[in-house]
């Protein structure tokens, strides 16, 4: 369990760091958010900026990855759980800290040198080129059939109906969902804005469609790996041994996710380059992206609008935080996404450290966990034993983690059960119930001598 | 023909478009039977809703310039060229821009230049 946190942890702080040192890129006429022009962005002293920001962002994930093994030591590998999410949010914010500690270097360099853009936006659009939109890429019915092909294993699931005991029926349509979103992707990459830095059509024509081909290959080549991951993910669930054989099919979508993406935007430079790369740049093509989009809303206050579509319109809408409604707003979106991750937080490190009380008052027997309270009458228990060890099951509705086991679970030769448990006690009290739902309840303390005295008095309370 | 649309001035999206699609049509960067791109397509290319795009396109239809059609799409309308435009809308609208010029403190004579310029630039592109 352990391990599989600590690897859970490593892919988190491995894509966080790939795509912060990614943001980095020169791209669409910015850099970690600030607008340069090519020229600006390519003088020593922003490189030098950026050369420290690289080595700030492998220093995060070293010093991440290097507290993420004091979860090994024994008194922090009682709340695993919750220091994990702690971790978590410290790289998080490391990283924000990072990013913006050099988005204020950049904006300092851009003052002192006097680097000033205009402050309108122009869009340039060829119209002859958007007619020639979704001719020249790769088909679309490549990645329909990729969605098609990721109902694979809900089809095995109903030819095999044994293997839903391992993989719930439900949760073989996760799948298709997310070959849905590669679909969606394929449109969004397909759909981009085609530049038009040039006055020949002709020209702007043969760029718009190579770097269509280059977008769309992209999504396809996405959706292939997407699909790859959950053929492979569930072949692992089903037939795998071990946790890493689990994991291996995420490292592996997150790779090759990550590598479509650079060999996209390393084609599509080229294919500027090849176009258009003798032309002079022309700086009065850049513009200040700050003045109209602060912290991924748009904010003007001289827009009347509240609601505004998204700078890639397709992707729906978002806030004018200028006007003071748009603020109201977006307050309360963020508020709700604090709350939300204040809340999810909460739960499981409420989860992970109350400990299980077991009462015997009167002709009632209370346990008092985290979020599944139980209360038992005296003649809904018909049997009273001990095990030694835990059959294996699956978790229907509760909480796993590396030291406690709670809540709703199904359990090989048991059924439905009832667990509050420390997993490292080898000592387990069954408690036989005279129904089916649940047809256990199976507890136990922190160690083997504690869960003996809980026998102990579990069993005097039914003798009374 | 290049749109250039100007994502954070006062004047809307919409009349923009209609606004450089009409000066094509007339000066003739666009000629009659030239197919224009979908709603979807332009819309997408310029990054703005396809309501946007959509909203042009019906004044640009309503005005004569273009005409949809179901299989076809957009296309720039045959120049009717009965040379009846100086309707009472077209000097109320021509009075307005000189008496803003006069305005801003431009005299007669720059005015002057300056109408005969645009006249130069719409009348003598493509021999019309």
């Amino acid at each position: 369990m352990i391990l599989t946190l600590l690897i859970i942890q490593w892919l988190i702080f491995g894509t966080m760091a790939v795509s912060i040192v990614f943001y980095k890129n020169f791209n669409d006429n910015q850099v970690l958010g600030v607008t340069l022009s090519r020229k600006h962005a390519g003088s020593p002293e922003v490189r030098k900026i950026l050369k420290s920001y690289q080595r700030d962002c492998c220093l995060v994930l070293l010093l991440s990855v290097g507290a993420s093994l004091l979860m090994l030591v024994e008194g922090i590998r009682s709340y695993a759980e919750f220091f994990m999410l702690v971790l978590i949010m410290a790289n998080l914010f490391a990283n924000w800290f990072v990013i913006r500690h050099y988005e204020q270097e950049l904006l300092s360099v851009k003052k002192k040198n006097g680097w000033v853009y205009r402050r309108t936006s122009i869009v340039t659009v060829d119209m002859d080129v958007a007619k020639e939109k979704g001719k020249s890429g790769i088909s679309v019915l490549w990645t329909w059939l990729f969605f098609c092909l990721s109902f694979l294993p809900t089809v095995f699931l109903l030819i095999q109906p044994e293997t839903q005991a391992y993989y719930p029926i439900a949760l073989s349509l996760i799948g298709p969902l997310c070959q849905l979103s590669m679909v969606y992707l394929y449109y969004q990459m397909r759909n981009q804005h085609a530049p038009a830095p040039g006055d020949d059509s002709e020209l702007n024509k043969a760029c718009a469609g190579a770097e269509e081909r280059v977008n769309t290959a992209a999504a396809t080549l996405s959706a292939l790996a997407m699909l790859s991951f959950w053929i492979f993910f569930n072949l692992s669930i089903t037939y795998g041994k071990g946790v890493v054989v689990t994991v291996l099919p995420a490292v592996f979508l997150i790779a090759a996710l990550l590598l479509i993406a650079s060999w996209q935007q390393r084609k599509i430079r080229a294919t500027e380059n090849r176009f258009f790369g003798g032309l002079p740049e022309d700086d009065g093509n850049v513009y200040e992206r700050e003045t109209t989009w602060k912290w991924g809303f748009y904010y003007n206050p001289g827009d009347p609008r509240i609601i505004v579509p998204k700078r890639v319109a397709s992707m729906g809408w978002t806030v004018n935080i200028g006007r003071p409604a748009g603020k109201a707003v977006g307050a309360a979106i963020a508020i709700g996404t604090i709350a939300l991750v204040l809340v999810a937080g909460g739960v499981i490190s409420f989860g992970s450290t109350k400990d299980y009380l077991v009462t015997g008052s009167g002709n009632e027997l209370l346990i008092d966990a985290a979020m599944y309270d139980l209360t038992l009458e005296k003649d809904q228990i018909i049997g009273l034993s001990t095990i030694g060890q835990l059959p294996g099951g699956t978790r229907t509705n509760g909480y796993g983690g590396v030291n406690k086991s709670f809540g709703h679970f199904s359990l090989d030769g048991y059924g439905k059960c009832m667990l509050y448990v420390y997993n490292n006690a080898d000592e387990y009290i069954v408690l036989q119930l005279n129904g089916d739902n649940p047809g256990y309840v199976i507890l136990n303390d922190k160690t083997r001598e504690e869960t003996n005295q809980l026998y102990q008095t579990i069993s005097r309370w039914m003798e009374e | 023909m290049l749109l250039k649309i100007d994502m954070t001035g006062s004047i809307p999206i919409y009349q923009q478009i209609r606004n450089q699609i009409a000066l094509g049509a007339a000066n003739g960067t666009l000629k009659a039977g030239d197919s224009l791109p979908t709603v979807r397509q332009l819309a997408g290319d310029i990054g703005v809703n396809p309501m946007t795009v959509n909203k042009a396109y019906a004044i640009l239809k309503e005005e004569g310039i273009i005409v949809i059609d179901r299989r076809h799409g957009a296309k720039i309308n045959l120049f009717e060229g009965k040379g009846n435009a100086f309707d009472p809308e077209f000097s109320h609208r021509l009075a307005l821009l000189v008496s803003e010029a006069r305005r801003k403190g431009t005299s007669k004579q720059d005015t002057l230049r300056k109408v005969s310029e645009i006249i130069d630039l719409v009348y003598e592109q493509e021999g019309l």
